[in-house]
């Protein structure tokens, strides 16, 4: 248990973990404490001067966001004195600021709307300052308007944190400008467009480039969901208006600098409403697509995978939902009758290292080991995962990058290892067990005939140092990772390119008869796709069907093609590579005559003859809950696995990056690197 | 001084000894400016860049501390820098005369390089010689008591290769 103290606060007396900063225990008391540079899970800076509070038996007022609590504090937070402060900072403010509220895009959730409303200022006092600077809008993703900014440095902080290092102050004084380096706009200074200075400003300066008339930010309605578009699945939060999405948020409380989502998943929203939206079922006629009822198109399926029956095939990409995946077993298996059923997770795991993954808070962790994994927030493999690493790093902890090949995230290590992965494993292993760590007898002998170098010393020695060491591996590599935590805290943790990979694993949608890469080439006699997959070609088959949210070049080539919602538009769960369970509800309803994918499922086994009933909360949590043993394994690379990340990524993202701007993105990005 | 060749340690000394990596590279980077600035008279990007690749420093972040001072230039500088003082006793005594008159004769404005990079003319707070007043300074060499006939001897002097 961590030590708490306690301290009064406006009178009520609070209790707060040891070393909290008083605007936290505040907050924990439920008492406000006004600021605008500050940013939950960051040192304080005291910029804004907002969070002036006094504390009995100091004479002057302290700031609050850098101040830590003490046992028998008494804090004041609404004294007179430190009222009239922060009017007279917030008159200051108001000075140089465009006061259009009227037609601003912050309106609602702007901080200094809010304040200036609480100090009763409907103008400043002070002579106006205008400035004039040129807004960047060279991008379809973030416009930058400094004449708003403020000034408190809050983007600034979080772009550093997260290891893009893309905004800086420049210059001094009134003169000071938040900038690119020389700059240049967004696209020359390698910004990835993430868009976490966006949801850290708290005023007008930094805002999506396309809202500019697209509802007021309190006719929105926010809902809560997840982003499924690669193996990290992050937590959004979906501005709606009118049953269309409006923007996309990261799931963290605003003004806070904890979680992270990139540029896939804050802007490529618009591909709901792409072209290659597909809104009604197609069927193949000479040649050509063409539009065709529901019944129809089903009825053509049933009789051809009827036809097919145990030559039929499914493959299935991992981004569906869990109850999507529990229908699909049921009408491959029970309906169809075939045990052909897999999905793209084949392509990259095994389902015992999704399954063996534990659960790990990498913001307690002072060590986190990636093994074979390369994470990057600028070609977005698991970006999360790196902005996560980074900002770990930049609050102390340290990273020890184990990975035959070269990496981005290998220049922030403490330690990098090069060279092959499992002998680096063996060696740390090894030395941990020299140096007075317990193990097995197994796994010690097993490791007995590896030379340590002094790379592998120093990672050792951290390992041993470390209070709370995480470690991230690729699924190949699991095995190897496993036995390494077993020496110490049993954190490990296999991370797959998909958002439901270990959910549909878990679901059991794993074949029983032939794999993902021989339903390909073995020419089954039907062979149904469901979401996107890494497929640009037909497969030599006699009859293919395509279940998507859009036209992608493999659904061109079906003979039936079938309309699927998108995750925002489906609800259900996901099981993230933690074992954590994720819900999505149906943020907005599905375009046209598209439905989520267990529902087509479930019509096609009516007319099929049978019935599948719709899975429960109950059915997912009992596939959910397995019991796993971490126990000493074997070292072993595992082979077939090594299909390079960043292409399976964006080729499942195909559809959703052709048919939003995230291709303005890649193009620019393409220009920039020739 | 080659950016490619910097060598931290060196550069930092004995302090190094008690300083993280990361600290030692904050600590170089001003020294290591000047040494650029030194040599190039202004911090060519190109060579930002390479520094900021060589020393894992984000650019953005070298870009924000040499703005932060007024010593350094992101663009080439003239081969003569003028700094006319435009402190209270140099402006009374005729300061703002001066200046029209060398912006005119080298059709350049304040805090900008001719075209032909021959000229910088700058206006400064105080030099610290009021006694001069109106003082003008031509790299750094102090020209004081400027009257009419003397402004074109400056002008003269400011031409001379």
């Amino acid at each position: 248990m961590e030590k708490t103290v306690k301290l009064t606060i406006d009178g009520k007396e609070v209790q707060s973990p040891e070393g909290m900063n008083l605007m936290d225990a505040a907050e924990l008391a439920g008492i406000h404490i006004p600021n605008l540079c500050y940013l939950k899970g960051m040192k304080g800076i005291g910029a804004c001067r907002l969070c002036l509070i006094e504390i009995e038996g100091l004479k002057a007022p302290m700031i609050a966001c850098n101040t830590k609590v003490r046992e028998g504090m008494v804090v004041n937070t609404k004294t007179e004195k430190v009222q009239e402060i922060r009017k007279f900072i917030i008159d200051l403010i108001l000075s140089m600021h465009p006061l259009d509220c009227m037609t601003c895009t912050k309106a609602g959730i702007c901080n200094l709307q809010k304040y200036a409303y609480e100090f009763d200022l409907k103008e400043s006092s002070f002579t106006r300052k205008k400035f004039g600077y040129p807004v960047d809008e060279a991008n379809p993703f973030i416009k930058r308007d400094p004449d708003y900014c403020i000034l408190c440095g809050r983007c600034v902080r979080v772009c550093k944190e997260q290891g893009t290092n893309v905004l800086e102050f420049m210059g001094r004084g009134i003169g000071s400008k938040i900038v690119t380096a020389n700059d240049k706009p967004l696209q020359e200074s390698e910004c990835t467009f993430c868009g976490s200075c966006v949801d850290s400003c708290p005023v007008n300066a930094l805002l999506e480039a396309d809202r500019w008339r697209k509802g007021r930010e309190w006719e929105y309605e926010r809902i809560n969901s997840v982003c499924l578009l690669c193996g990290n699945g992050c937590e959004i939060t979906v501005s709606t208006k009118d049953g269309r999405v409006q923007k996309i948020s990261s799931g963290a409380p605003a003004g806070s600098a904890e979680k992270y989502i990139c540029a896939y998943g804050r802007f490529g929203f618009d591909c709901i409403e792409a072209e290659t939206r597909l809104t009604s079922p197609m069927k193949k006629i000479d040649g050509e697509l063409r539009g065709t009822t529901w019944e129809d198109a089903l009825k053509i399926v049933a009789d051809e995978l009827k036809k097919a029956g145990k030559d039929a095939g499914f493959i299935s990409a991992a981004g569906i939902l869990n109850e999507d995946a529990l229908t699909l077993k049921k009408l491959a298996r029970d309906v169809v009758k075939t045990r052909n059923f897999d999905t793209t997770v084949s392509l990259y795991a095994d389902s015992d290292s999704l399954k063996k993954s534990q659960r790990a808070d990498i913001d307690r962790s002072d060590l986190i080991f990636l093994l074979g994994l390369n994470p990057s927030q600028w070609e977005r493999v698991l970006p999360a995962l790196d902005a996560a690493v980074r900002r770990r790093i930049n609050r102390g902890a340290k990273l020890v990058v184990i990975n035959s090949s070269e990496t981005r995230i290998a220049d922030v290590a403490t330690v990098s290892l090069k060279g092959d992965e499992i002998s680096n494993i063996k060696g740390i292993i090894k030395v941990a067990i020299e140096k007075g760590l317990k193990a097995d007898k197994k796994l010690e002998s097993s490791v007995k005939d590896i030379e340590s170098t002094e790379e592998i010393e120093k990672a050792s020695a951290l390992f041993i140092e470390a209070k709370q060491p995480i470690i991230f591996s690729s699924p190949a590599l699991f095995e190897a990772a496993s036995n390494l935590s077993l020496l110490k805290g049993k954190k490990v943790i296999a991370i797959p390119l998909e958002s439901n990979a270990r959910g549909v694993v878990l679901m059991g949608l794993t074949t029983e008869g032939k794999t993902y890469r021989e339903m390909l080439t073995d020419k089954m006699k039907a062979l149904y796709v469901v979401g996107e997959v890494p497929l640009n070609k037909r497969p030599d088959t006699d009859f293919l069907i395509v279940q998507n949210s859009h036209l992608t070049g493999l659904a061109r080539e079906a003979d039936v093609v079938l309309p699927s919602a998108t995750f925002l538009e489906s609800a259900g769960t996901i099981t993230d590579f933690m074992g954590r369970m994720k819900y999505l509800p149906e943020v907005i309803e599905p375009q046209g005559e598209s439905k989520s994918h267990r529902d087509i499922f479930i019509l096609l086994a009516k007319i099929m003859g049978s019935t599948i009933k719709r899975p429960t909360e109950a059915e997912v949590k009992k596939a959910s809950n397995i019991k796993v043993k971490l126990s000493p394994v074997p070292f072993v690379k595992k082979e077939g696995l090594d299909i390079s990340p960043q292409e399976m990524i964006e080729s499942i993202n195909a559809s959703v990056i052709n048919g939003s701007r995230l291709l303005w993105l890649k193009e620019t990005e393409k220009t920039i690197a020739v | 001084m080659k950016v490619e060749e910097i060598d931290v340690d060196e550069q930092i000394g004995e302090v190094g000894q008690i300083l993280s990596e990361a600290e030692k590279k904050k600590g170089i980077l001003i020294h290591v400016l000047q040494k650029i600035q030194e040599d190039n008279g202004y911090l060519p990007g190109d060579v930002l860049s390479n520094l900021s690749k060589k020393l894992y420093f984000p650019l953005s972040e070298i870009y924000s501390v040499a703005s932060f001072y007024k010593q350094f230039h992101f663009k080439p500088r003239g081969k003569k820098i003028v700094k006319i003082c435009m402190g209270t006793a140099c402006y009374v005594r005729g300061a703002k005369e001066i200046l029209n008159t060398v912006e005119e004769r080298f059709n350049v404005k304040a805090g900008e390089t001719t075209e032909d990079l021959a000229v910088t003319l700058e206006t400064v707070g105080c030099i610290g010689c009021c006694g001069l007043a109106p003082v003008a300074t031509v790299n750094d060499e102090v020209k004081g008591e400027i009257s009419s006939k003397k402004l074109d001897r400056l002008i003269k002097f400011i031409k001379e290769e």
